[in-house]
Parts: structure tokens; sequence; C-alpha cells
């Protein structure tokens, strides 16, 4: 198999040793049919054991490997170096504060992913031995998209009001939320629109789409949050004609 | 000495992967007052259930019996398995499923909306749930969802639980937790343990595991003295990428899909490989040595990897391999740039699960009092010698869910904890990892140690297997457990330097390698996944029980555990 | 190369127990072709603010009596406006374009039981609705119906 040599530019911040981040410049031979991790491990492997970066499945589905590459985020298992040429730059998630080299913050996400109630609400749930609930393909479909997220945090290195207004609850945290909104098994819509309706507000959202654009699993976020907006609308005003208990 | 904090709650879980997280739920509703620590080395939506594709076993319809499901699973494992944990399993399984879909799981349905069920490999009838082809994705995403209304559950997530902590009467009654972020240890202290930090397929080459699979809680229990139960039994997975090793699921066989040789012979059914009309659905170890067999007769195909076989799924068509098998198509199109609806998947055996592990009894409790396991880490043993495709998830919630209702009751008789003593082995742990971070004086390099173990166990302990070459990979396992004490690490951080913790991953590695090997070496016949090619036939007078392997300063020794036998008895297997 | 995005952005709540480094946006992020439709398509908001101006005055002018009117009207014909107006208009319909295209993914999936219908005939049904009301308006403004 034919090997080029590239050079990768990594962005590096130890916060003992650096004032800021830096960049170190890495010159490796890669394989045609290598993705951007391969060389990534082969950096940490061969030639720099001290560069740090989350990754684990290689198969774009446990979404730790989230990286900007030349500019944009990408999932560093699941894209292929031959797309690049010559110079590679890594850096972490825009968006997100540094903690380590190629690692960011993630607590923040969790905050916010927390407060839409991603699970089931219901008033009284079904014993196991009453059996599941029967779900029609068609009510599956409502939500099945909006579940497919794996957290991967890509969108929110897109989106341009993440950038910019840190209360923002974010594309894949509206997304879940959503997808919970639109299982016929979960009653918990109304608390989750009213959520969508406070501080950081889905209406903060101003049609980018660069959400949709960047998710590797094909979510379409964009489309959730748009959705949750109308049904936080609704939700409102079915809560003006029918205060409490309505719903 | 380093400075260490305390942490107290009543039961801790290492791995918050499908049998973690499962059992944090269990506590956390068993009981409400309790504090349940959750402590992972990666954010649980990381953890490596995450890949699992097929499905989930569980009687669920009408023409499938228990009696069916157990005595499948029981001839799947060779009849290794112990049978009162298989027939609780079978018992437990259709609820533990129906839990999760309680919980909102996205399962596939039926035109009348209840769940859809697909055939898998070595069931005789369709009793596998699933979620098109990303059960795993699906069943850790609710799991951890979830867990996340239950404010006694305390996460602490990116933490390396590197050493048990072993109270002064011998009992297992916390963790030392290197927190990955700061670089500092904590001291987690509880009244029990639960290890469910999944297996180790990370010391071979070519596995559909991801990094994480290192082996840890079995490494954490084996060095104090707990068993490793029949860790020779290594499933390789029939159908995997070549170079990756990427997981292309047995669903795939399961909707129809052919495994074709370099002449486009169906070889399953043209030869006799054991499997007889079952075919492709064929027990996973039959299949993966019929394709090797099949490679080495010259039948296979050559690659930049190495020689594989087809899998051929186009006569399934665009539509039912875009509803039932979406997440395939993509992995074939980004990983091999083939798309299965035009073409067919290069595969070959890659290693995929363990069904050995740390021993524990059906209660999921281990010798040592306090320390539990379940899921890919524990040995229980459900799967005996071979693991039948769908039935290690739904192990992961029955089991789960069972050692923590049990961990639950333990704990309510443990009083106080004298943690004085516990605190001092988390300080020693913790000046033991500030000496290894960046430890320059030593001479071997992490990558190149990593490397020669995945050489000595691929060349040892494959599909087949052989006396002397299972004895050279022993020598050379236990040689590099030598020269892991001697790495020498560059990064000096304290800060997420994750060099150490590949170091601490690579020590747990190869004494997890070492176990195996030893193992593997001790049965000297062949049964469910172990094939020694000087034994070729199964000994059911000589070797019909379980491989006890624990540890000892001069080596693995081994020992003999017996199979709990049931109402089926032992019989020839095949299909 | 990156600047820094908002110093709080993706902050949580609880700060963690290391110091990080601000987060970033990439230098260029307003470079691709994605973005510069995105920026000048929030961007006609301004051009809005002008139109509404002139309709201001307009109204104004309206209150000041027939003279004053006549003469603010008068002075819409000057080519200026006119082209003003005229790129007012295209923004509209770059905005209304760009709108309907997000429109069929934006709708909840499930209007109760009912199945929305396929992408093309939302299309349609968008497009028809705003060539009608744009119709009737203009008849009504140009004194044709309800003179």
């Amino acid at each position: 198999m034919r090997e080029v040599t590239k050079t990768f530019v990594l962005t590096r911040f130890d916060p003992d040793q650096d004032e800021a981040p830096r960049t170190q410049e890495y010159k490796v031979p890669v394989r045609e049919d290598w993705k951007v991790l391969d060389a990534i491990n082969f950096i940490k492997d061969e030639i720099d054991p001290s560069v740090s970066h989350r990754w684990s499945c290689r198969m774009a589905v446990c979404g730790s490997c989230g990286m900007m590459v030349n500019g944009e985020p990408k999932l560093t298992c699941k894209t292929a170096l031959s797309d690049y040429g010559d110079r590679v730059e890594i850096e972490p998630l825009a968006n997100f504060p540094i903690v380590r080299d190629l690692v960011v913050e993630l607590e923040g996400f969790m905050d916010k992913f927390k407060s839409v109630k991603p699970w089931i609400v219901r008033a009284k749930q079904k014993a196991a031995e009453e059996g599941t609930y029967r779900q029609s393909t068609e009510e599956l479909s409502a939500f099945k998209q909006f579940s497919m997220c794996i957290n991967c945090m890509l969108c929110y290195s897109a989106c341009p009001v993440v950038a910019n207004e840190p209360e923002f609850i974010g594309p894949a945290a509206i997304a879940l939320g959503h997808r919970y909104n639109m299982d016929s098994r979960d009653e918990g819509a109304s608390e989750r629109n009213q959520r969508f309706r406070e501080e950081g507000t889905v209406f903060s959202c101003s049609y980018a789409n660069e959400c949709s654009e960047v998710c590797p699993k094909d979510v379409d976020p964009a489309a959730a949050v748009n959705q949750a907006k109308f049904n936080a609308v609704i939700d409102w005003a079915k809560g003006l004609v029918m205060p409490k208990g309505g719903s | 000495m380093s400075a260490i904090d305390l942490y107290r709650h009543d039961i801790i879980i290492v791995g918050g992967g499908g049998a973690g997280l499962r059992a944090a739920i269990a506590a956390a509703e068993a009981d409400p007052s309790q504090s349940i620590a959750l402590v992972s080395k990666v954010y649980p939506m990381r953890s490596h259930t995450v890949s699992a594709e097929g499905g989930a076993a569980a009687v669920a319809r009408a023409d499938d019996t228990l009696e069916m499901h157990g005595y499948d699973t029981v001839k799947g494992s060779d009849f290794l398995g112990d049978q009162h944990v298989i027939e609780y399993f079978v018992e437990e399984a259709p609820k533990e499923l129906t839990l999760l879909e309680h919980w909102g799981l996205p399962f596939s349905r039926n035109e009348d909306g209840t769940v859809a069920t697909r055939a898998f490999g070595g069931m005789t009838t369709k009793r596998t749930w699933y979620a098109a082809d990303k059960i795993g994705f699906h069943m850790l995403h609710t799991l951890f969802q979830t867990s996340l209304k239950y404010d006694n559950i305390v996460r602490y997530d990116e933490h390396f639980v590197s050493k048990l902590l072993i109270a002064n009467d011998g009992s297992c009654r916390g963790v030392a937790a290197h927190d990955i972020r700061t670089g500092e240890m904590k001291a987690i202290i509880g009244k029990a343990v639960m290890l469910t930090t999944g297996g180790g397929g990370k010391i071979f080459p070519f596995t559909t595991n991801g990094m994480i699979k290192t082996g840890d809680g079995m490494a954490l229990a084996y060095r104090e003295g707990v068993p490793l139960k029949d860790m020779e039994f290594v499933q390789y997975h029939p159908t995997g990428l070549p170079g990756t090793g990427i997981l292309i699921t047995e669903a795939t066989r399961g909707e129809g899909g052919y495994l074709t040789n370099k002449d486009g012979e169906r070889f399953l059914v043209e030869r006799d490989y054991g499997v007889g009309s079952k075919a492709e659905l064929g027990p996973r170890d039959m299949i993966s040595r019929a394709i090797v067999q099949e490679i080495e007769a010259g039948r296979g195909l050559s690659g930049p990897y190495g020689d594989y076989v087809n899998l051929d799924l186009r006569h399934l068509g665009e539509a039912k391999i875009d509803e039932r098998l979406p997440f395939v198509r993509l992995l074939g199109r980004t990983y091999v740039g083939v798309d299965p609806v035009k073409d067919p998947l290069p595969i070959r055996p890659v290693v995929h699960y363990m069904m050995g592990g740390v021993d524990t009894d059906i209660d999921c409790a281990t010798q040592l009092s306090g320390l539990y396991a379940a899921g890919e880490t524990a040995c229980v043993s459900l799967n005996g010698a071979n693991r039948l495709g769908s039935n290690s998830l739904t192990e992961c919630l029955v089991f789960g869910a069972r050692g923590a209702r049990h961990m639950t009751q333990y704990a309510k008789s443990i009083g106080q904890i004298d943690d004085k003593a516990l605190v001092e082995q988390a300080k020693a742990e913790a000046d033991r990892i500030d000496q290894l971070r960046g430890r320059q004086k030593g001479g071997e390099k992490l990558s190149e140690i990593r490397r020669k173990l995945n050489e000595a166990m691929e060349s040892g302990c494959g599909v087949y297997r052989q006396q002397d070459t299972m004895k050279a990979c022993l020598q050379d396992v236990s040689q590099l457990r030598g020269r892991v004490a001697d790495l020498q690490l560059t990064d000096p951080s304290r800060v997420f330097n994750t060099e150490v913790i590949a170091a601490l991953e690579l020590a747990n590695m190869v004494d997890v390698a070492e176990a195996l090997a030893a193992s593997a070496l001790s049965r000297k016949e062949s049964r469910g996944a172990h094939t020694c090619k000087d034994y070729p036939h199964r000994d059911d007078q000589n070797y019909l029980y379980h491989t006890m392997c624990t540890f000892s300063p001069s080596g693995p020794v081994i020992g003999k555990k017996d199979v709990t036998l049931g109402h089926w008895e032992p019989e020839e297997r095949k299909y | 190369m990156s600047r820094p995005a908002h110093p709080h952005a993706m902050a949580p709540k609880t700060p963690g127990k290391t110091r990080t480094a601000p987060p970033q946006i990439p230098a260029s992020w307003w470079s691709t072709s994605r973005m510069r439709a995105y920026l000048a398509f929030d961007a006609t908001g301004f051009v809005y603010l002008l139109v509404g101006f002139l309709a201001i005055r307009l109204v104004w002018a309206l209150g000041s009596g027939q003279g004053a009117y006549d003469s603010a009207l008068g002075a819409l014909e000057n080519p200026i406006y006119i082209v003003w107006n005229v790129f007012a208009l295209l923004c509209v319909i770059g905005v209304g374009v760009r709108f309907f295209r997000l429109f069929p993914k934006a709708q909840p999936a499930r209007l109760g039981p009912a199945k929305p219908p396929p992408g093309p005939v939302i299309h349609a049904g968008l497009y028809l609705a705003w060539i009608g009301i744009t119709v009737l308006l203009s008849a009504i403004l140009a004194g044709g119906l309800f003179a």
C-alpha cells in the first residue's frame, strides 16, 4: 500500500506548563486508507507519547474522537486522510474550554443534557410482567432519527449561537429532549417544552443549519430544534387555555 | 506521601457500560436511600457496549419457550455453561428487555406494534430483539439516560481504578480511583464493589473491541487472588472487517446473508463444518473455524490486510439492507470502500468476546467478600465454552441487576468501615503512579511491548491452537510481564496524562494474557471456542470442568471448578 | 488557526478542577459558502429595518395632511428608493426561499395521526400560498379590491 508523508499540526496545551495553547508539528508516513485518527495514534505511539486525545471504538459510534480538522469539526475515526493535502491541522473541538491538547471540557454539555430530562417521564410505569408498550413503525419514525445522536458534540462546535450565547441549550441536547417529546411512550413533553422556553431557549436558534451539516449520524438536529420551537409555542398556548393539568 | 481525598458511598460500581449502568439503576431502585458510586475511565456513553449491533435475546414469540432458549444456550456453550445460571437467565431475560423497552429503547417493531425479533446464530427460533442494527448503541444510551434520573447515582467519569482497597479482615471495601483530569488519586470507599469493566480483547491484534477493552477489572480481581475462570475461551466473531477488525453483525447472516469463498461457493453448505442445515446461522466458534479452514485450503481471497472470505448481502436488496442493516452499509462504505448492496463485503474472524472472566456465583459474588463482577468481566458462567450471539447484552442486564440487588442486601449487613488501612493503600497507590509518570529511566517502549503482546497472543491463542505454540506464547507473555515493569514513559504531566493510563492498561493486559495462555495450555481437549490441534475432540471424561487460574508470584496456578449440570445432558454438539 | 469564542461558551456550572484554555472558533469561520449565506440571511434584517423607517415616514406624513403625504409619496419616485425597494424585495425572496427550503424538516413530523405530505407537495403549497397572498395584497393596494 502506498505511503506518503504528511505534516500534522496539533494543538498542544498543558495547563501546568503552557500559558495558552500552542502548536506542534509532526511528520507522519500515512497509508492511503488511513483515517485522521490513525495518524494521531501513530504520533502518540511512535513519535510523541505525551499527546493526549480521546478515542475508543474507531467505528464512528462512541462519539469520543471529535476534533477540528483543518477548521471543521470531524469524527477523526471516520475522516479519510486522503481527503486532505500535505498539511493537516488538528485542534480540539471549537466552542469548548480546552482541558489538555485535543481534550475538551464536556461537563458543560452534561449540564445542558441533564436539564432537558432525557429519559421516559411517565406518571405510572408498567410493570415488567405486563409486557412491552405497543408502538407502531410510524410512531417509531417520529423520533427515531433523533435517537441516533452519539453525543459527539460536533454540532456544538459548528453552531454560531453556541459560540456566542453560553446559556443556549444547544443542538444535541434539544434534539434528545425533542426525541423523548416525540416518543409515544413518554408523558413529559410539557416539562421539557417549558425548559425549552426558559434560559438558553430553543428560540435562540437562528437557522444556521450548521449542526445538521456536520452531524456524522444524520440526526438532523436543526429539524429537531425547529420542531421543538413549534411544539414549545403550542404547549405555551395550551397552557394559557388549560392552565395546569393540561396535556 | 500525597494527600488523598476520601469519598464514601454504599456501593461502588467500576465500569459504566451495559452491566454497570443496569447495576447502578437496579441498586438505586432497590434502595433509594443508598449512595451508589459509578466509576468509569471514560464517560459512560463511550463504553464499548455502544458498538454491539445485532440484538439481545429473550423468549418473545408464542412458538418459543424458556426450555428452548436454555437448551440452545447450553448446547452453544458446549455443555460447559452452568445450568442453574442458564435457567435463571432465560427466565429473567424477557423481563429485563421489557424494562429496557419501558425506559425508551427504540426497538424495531412488527406490524402490530409488538417488538420484532430476528434469527441469530445457534438459536432455534427468532428470539433476538433488535433496533435496526444498533442495539448496543441504543441500549447503552437508554441505560445511561435513564440513570440520570437517580440522584443517588454519583458518577466519577474519567476515573481509572488502579487498585482494589482491601480491609484488614480481607474484604474488599473500596477502590483507588485515579482522576485522569487532575492526576490525583481518590479513595472511594463503600461496603461492596462490583467490577463491570468488560473484557480484554485488546490483547489481540485483530479485534472488534475498542481501545478501552484492556481487561482492567479482570486484572484488578486477579491481583487480589480472585481466580479467573475459563479464560482460554475466546470468541472469534466470524465477520469482522480485515485490518481494522470492525464488527459486522451476525444479523447480516440472520437476515439471510451468505458466506462465500473465492469460487463463490457457500462453503458452509458445500462442505461439512458441523453446522448442518443451519449453515450461516451456526454458532460462532464453528463458523470461525470453517472460515479459517477455507482460507488454509487456499479457497480464500487475498487483500492488503491478509486473507479473507466474502459476506454476500446483495440478494437481500437495498430496501431490506437500508431498513435492517443501515449501519453495516455505512461501515462497509466508510472502512473498506465496499457498498454491500452492490458488492460482497470482505470479512475474516476477529477476536470479539471473552467467555471467561472473574469467577462468580449466580449472585455475581466472588470469593473475595464484598467483591462482585458482572457482564463480560465476569464468568458466572452463562456462556461456557462458546457464547451464542445476542445473549451477552441480555446477560449484562440480568446479572447486572441480580448482582446489584444482592450487593444492596449485603451492604445492609455491613457496619461501619475502618477506612484508615484503605486510605493508606490508596496513598501507596498514588505514590506508585506518581513514580510511574514520566519514568525516564526505563528501557522499554510502551507501543513495542503492546505489539509484542499482540503478536504472541495471535500466534499462540488463535482460532486453532497447538500445545507447542501455546507454551511459547505463555513464555513470551511471562517475559513481557517483566518488561512491563521497566517501561520508559516520557510524559511527566499531571493533567489528563493518557500515557500513564496506557501503561496501567498494558500491565492489566499482560496479566490477563498470562492467565489466558496458561489456561489454554492446561485444557488438553477441544471444546467450544478452544480448539487444540493436538487434542481435536471433546473429552467430557476428563475435562468437563471450569478452568480456574489464580495469581501467584511464580506464575499462574491452574485449578478446577465443577460445572453445575442439570437436566440437559451433555451430548455431541452437532447442528 | 483560531480566535476566541465567547469566554464562557460551553462552560460547566461547577468549574473544572484544572485550568482550561478559553473556547476557540476557527479564524476563518465565516469563509465557507454556507456561513456566508447564513450571514447574508441574518443581515437582511437590517434592510427590513430601513424599509420599516421608510414606511414610518409615510405614515407620519399621512398624519400631517394630504399635502405632506403627496410630497412624501412623490419623493419615493426617486430612483434610489426604487432600487432600494427592489433590493429589499430580493432579500425577502431570498429569505423566503431559504426558509421554505428548511420548512419541511422544521414542521412537526406528525399532526396527530396524519402523516405529513411529501416534500415537493409542501414546497408547492408554500409557494402557491406566498404568490396567492402577494397577488391578493397587490390587488388591494392597487385599489382593485375593496377600493
